[in-house]
């Protein structure tokens, strides 16, 4: 009997391997450069913000929804602060307080037009992506002339989230809080486990007594937690916030779910996976900016991997399913035989 | 078995828009007893359940739980009182393992999180009480349906079920599993569980159920103790109609002189489903195709008509070789009415003219480019009338229609046009009584009309009753062909399970 390895240990170990050739190709070409010690460090620092909005997005992603607000929501986050910086005299925890609170706000109107107005999530989301965005827009700080500024946020004492101890940067000490915790609340809670009953389906779910809008809704509110928790290591790190923060950036957590494994029709993945992915879409750019690759080079090819991980899955998943059928099938005949 | 009352209905009133589906309805179930219910579709089997188990409210009458009367507003209600339902599309949850499933939304807590070990020991336990072929940790998309209709009855037990409703358990299940699920429920009759068992398959009911209540019309047609139960005395209350004698248990074949229609030659599948199958159907012949789910039958006949890749073998219609794949075939003269007709055989947001339409519409008239609506209106009409299909609107929604009138559309839409064979795979699955038999004079007609026509079937009754000839399959191989002679059940079943008579002990 040829022992059955399961299909999720299985996609994890690929997704690892994925990872760990891309890390030997850029060896070959980079050289030292790729390989020391700071550029790793820099990897994992590009990759944290990915992956922290990743624990959120993963979460929605396992329910079969998907967000493509979180770039316009990061931006929403920062220039809300921002205006506290400029125009108030609060502290700068109260600062950031508020603008987690945005980004609750933010992720519970998702949550709300997608869980209980039942608008497709993709549209939804795509509606509050321009949404936040425009609202970042009216807040955003402006000359005499009414041109947007960018807008500073340079106190030290907010600053300093963008250092490291050592050679680790602060955001990747809280990604890997966030990956712990949201690996944890995944596995080993009821919320977790409502998260891929309703992603595999909402019928069964709802039978199964599961309030399948409430899981949803509560599924966005954390990517607004998360987005917004980005969004302060973000504008540390930039010393400064402008209205086109994050423009783009709702790319990036939804490839590194694929990439690690959670299947956009829902049900199946983890953060695990997510932060693989994430540490892979960052090990790709940094390699490429190290071959002095084009910018626009990289979007190709970042584009090109993606739809590479799509099609891989969809082809594995067929494959693993007939192998799974009829190995079914014989254990059904073969028991009475 | 005791003749104390668990649940009991009565005078159970229920109108959907000012229409009475049930009146003055009346149900018990006693406690450690099968209750099978039975009725036609639209009897009301569903809407009384549905009323039982909370997902409708009654307009009148009185529900009563261990002698006391009781209202059940809604399903957790009805958990709560100690009636688990196990619906015929399994609410399992495949990512899940099967410990999760069990325990969905009552996992055992420490600490706030979930105790894995002791939800997987509690699992065990009850595995190991009703002694279910399970592991608690295995995936439920690794088990295949029969054991996954385990985990949805398991999911009912874990709640101290004191009453299961299984609206048709083995309608995906293979013989052997559903041999297997009968032994449960006797297992859990006997341990004072009691079971309304709603089928449509007539030789389950009369082999399990202690009493059975028949709904004719949304009204009580008879309750029946066991040794009242009569095989043809329960299809007359059901339908309400004297039917002609049927003898279902044997069959003498006959052959039929057609020239060959279609010929499959060493046909095989590049995934081993099936393998070098070769057979022949004359004109006028009814082929039936026998074996256990997982036998290959579906995966050939779909090779045949081209949905899937045949990897080597060749497929001749009157002697002219034929690449199989949809559209050619269907140009050919070759109809299909797949396994899954809710998936596969229409589109139920569709009307029944656009069904009928979709795959005729090289004979339906164009005026230019645009499709001419009274002919397409014309043809499904035709349709309709060709295999009465009540009410008979042509701009009816299929899918709001009754399993057994959907089925006929799927079958009209090939009737318009000249066919030279058709291919049905499970024709009757979950079709009521009435309509099953309508649809074997459908193909009972085409035959004698000279089609060819292929039935793949799991029930025996219905391959008895359709086919000239049977052949059986079994692990992707023919291994039985049935012709010019007296078959019974019991022939078919023992080449399907791989057993010839001879040995059986």
């Amino acid at each position: 009997m040829k022992r059955h390895i399961k299909q999720s240990t299985m996609r994890r170990l690929i997704s690892l391997a994925m990872l760990l050739a891309l890390i030997a190709l850029f060896g070959v070409l980079g050289g030292m450069s790729f390989l020391s010690t700071g550029n790793f460090s820099e990897i994992f620092r590009n990759a944290s913000v990915v992956a922290i909005v990743g624990v959120g997005v993963t979460y929605v992603i396992i329910t079969s929804g998907i967000d493509l607000s979180t770039g316009s929501m990061m931006a929403l986050v920062a220039m809300t602060m921002a205006n506290i910086y400029a125009y108030t005299l609060l502290p700068i925890w109260s600062m950031i307080l508020i603008g987690i609170a945005v980004g609750l706000v933010a992720g519970l109107v998702n949550g709300i037009i997608v869980a209980k107005l039942n608008v497709p999530e993709f549209i939804g989301t795509l509606a509050t992506l321009g949404i936040f965005r425009a609202l970042t827009y009216l807040i955003a700080i402006t000359d005499a002339n009414g041109v947007i500024q960018s807008q500073p946020l340079t106190v030290p004492e907010y600053t300093v989230l963008g250092g490291s101890i050592g050679a680790v940067f602060y955001v990747t000490v809280a990604m890997a809080i966030f990956v712990i915790a949201g690996e944890v609340v995944l596995k080993y809670t009821r919320f977790g486990t409502n998260l891929y009953a309703v992603g595999a389906n909402k019928k069964s779910a709802t039978l199964s007594g599961i309030d399948v809008p409430r899981t949803r809704m509560i599924a966005y509110v954390i990517v607004g937690f998360c987005v917004a928790v980005g969004s302060v290591f973000t504008t540390a790190r930039l010393q400064s916030t402008t209205a086109l923060l994050g423009s783009g950036f709702e790319f990036n957590p939804i490839a590194a779910a694929v990439i690690g494994g959670v299947s956009l029709a829902g049900g199946s993945g983890d953060i695990i996976g997510t932060l693989i992915g994430s540490v892979f879409m960052a090990t790709l750019e940094n390699g490429l900016l190290k071959l002095h690759m084009n910018t626009a080079f990289q979007y190709i090819i970042k584009g090109i991997v993606i739809v590479a991980v799509v099609i891989f899955d969809s082809l594995y998943r067929k494959r693993m399913d007939r192998i799974a059928k009829e190995h079914g099938a014989q254990a059904e005949e073969g028991v009475g035989a | 078995m005791s003749k104390e009352l668990l649940l009991e209905a009565n005078h159970i009133y229920k109108s959907f828009s000012g229409i009475p589906v049930l009146h003055d309805v009346h149900f018990d179930v006693r406690r450690g007893e099968v209750h099978a219910l039975m009725g036609e579709n639209g009897a009301g089997k569903s809407t009384l359940i549905k009323i039982i188990t909370g997902i409708y409210t009654k307009d009148a009458g009185q529900i009563s739980w261990e002698g006391k009367p009781v209202e059940i507003n809604s399903y957790q209600d009805c958990l709560n009182l100690g009636i688990s339902c196990i619906y015929q599309e399994l609410s399992v949850i495949p990512p899940l393992t099967v410990a999760q499933n069990v325990y969905l939304r009552k996992e055992p807590l420490r600490a706030g999180l979930i105790d894995y070990n002791k939800m997987n020991s509690m699992t065990q336990q009850l595995i190991d009480l009703y002694d279910f072929p399970l592991k608690p940790t295995t995936l439920v998309e690794d088990l295949g349906m029969g054991q996954r209709q385990l985990v949805e009855i398991l999911k009912g037990l874990s709640n101290d079920s004191k009453l299961l409703i299984m609206d048709e358990p083995t309608s995906s299940l293979s013989g052997k599993e559903a041999e297997s699920l009968f032994g449960i429920i006797c297992k859990l009759r006997d341990q004072g569980v009691s079971i309304i068992y709603i089928s449509h398959r007539l030789e389950e009911v009369y082999r399990l159920s202690d009493r059975l209540t028949i709904l004719r019309d949304g009204k009580n047609a008879a309750v029946l103790e066991k040794d009242e139960i009569i095989p043809k005395m329960v299809i007359e209350t059901m339908i309400g109609k004297e039917m002609e004698e049927v003898d279902d248990s044997s069959k003498e074949l006959r052959s039929d002189e057609g020239p060959v229609c279609l010929e499959v030659k060493s046909l095989t599948d590049s995934a081993n489903r099936f393998r070098n199958i070769s057979f022949q159907v004359r004109h006028g012949e009814i082929l039936g195709i026998g074996g256990l789910i997982g036998a290959g039958r579906t995966e050939i006949v779909r090779a045949i008509y081209g949905v899937d890749k045949a990897a080597s073998g060749e497929v001749l219609l009157d002697d002219e070789r034929l690449d199989p794949n949809p559209a050619l075939s269907i140009s050919k003269g070759i109809g299909f009415v797949p396994e899954d007709r809710r998936k596969q055989g229409f589109i139920p947001l569709l009307s029944t003219v656009k069904n009928v339409a979709l795959t005729n519409y090289d004979i339906i008239k164009r005026t230019g480019m645009a499709i001419d609506e009274n002919d397409e209106l014309e043809l499904s009409k035709k349709a309709i009338e060709a295999i009465d299909i009540r009410p008979a609107d042509p701009q009816k929604e299929v899918g709001t229609m009754s399993g057994g009138n959907q089925q006929k559309v799927v079958l009209g839409k090939w009737l318009v046009r000249g066919l030279k064979l058709l291919i049905v795979d499970e024709p009757t699955a979950g079709i009521d009584v009435g309509a099953k038999a309508e649809i074997y004079s459908i193909l009972d007609q085409l035959a004698s009309d000279g089609v060819a026509v292929i039935v793949v079937s799991s029930d025996l009754q219905e391959l008895l009753r359709v086919s000239h000839r049977i052949i059986v399959m079994r692990k992707g191989g023919i291994v039985r062909e049935f012709k010019d002679e007296t078959v019974t059940q019991a022939k078919i079943l023992a080449a399907m399970q791989g057993v010839e008579e001879g040995e059986k002990r």
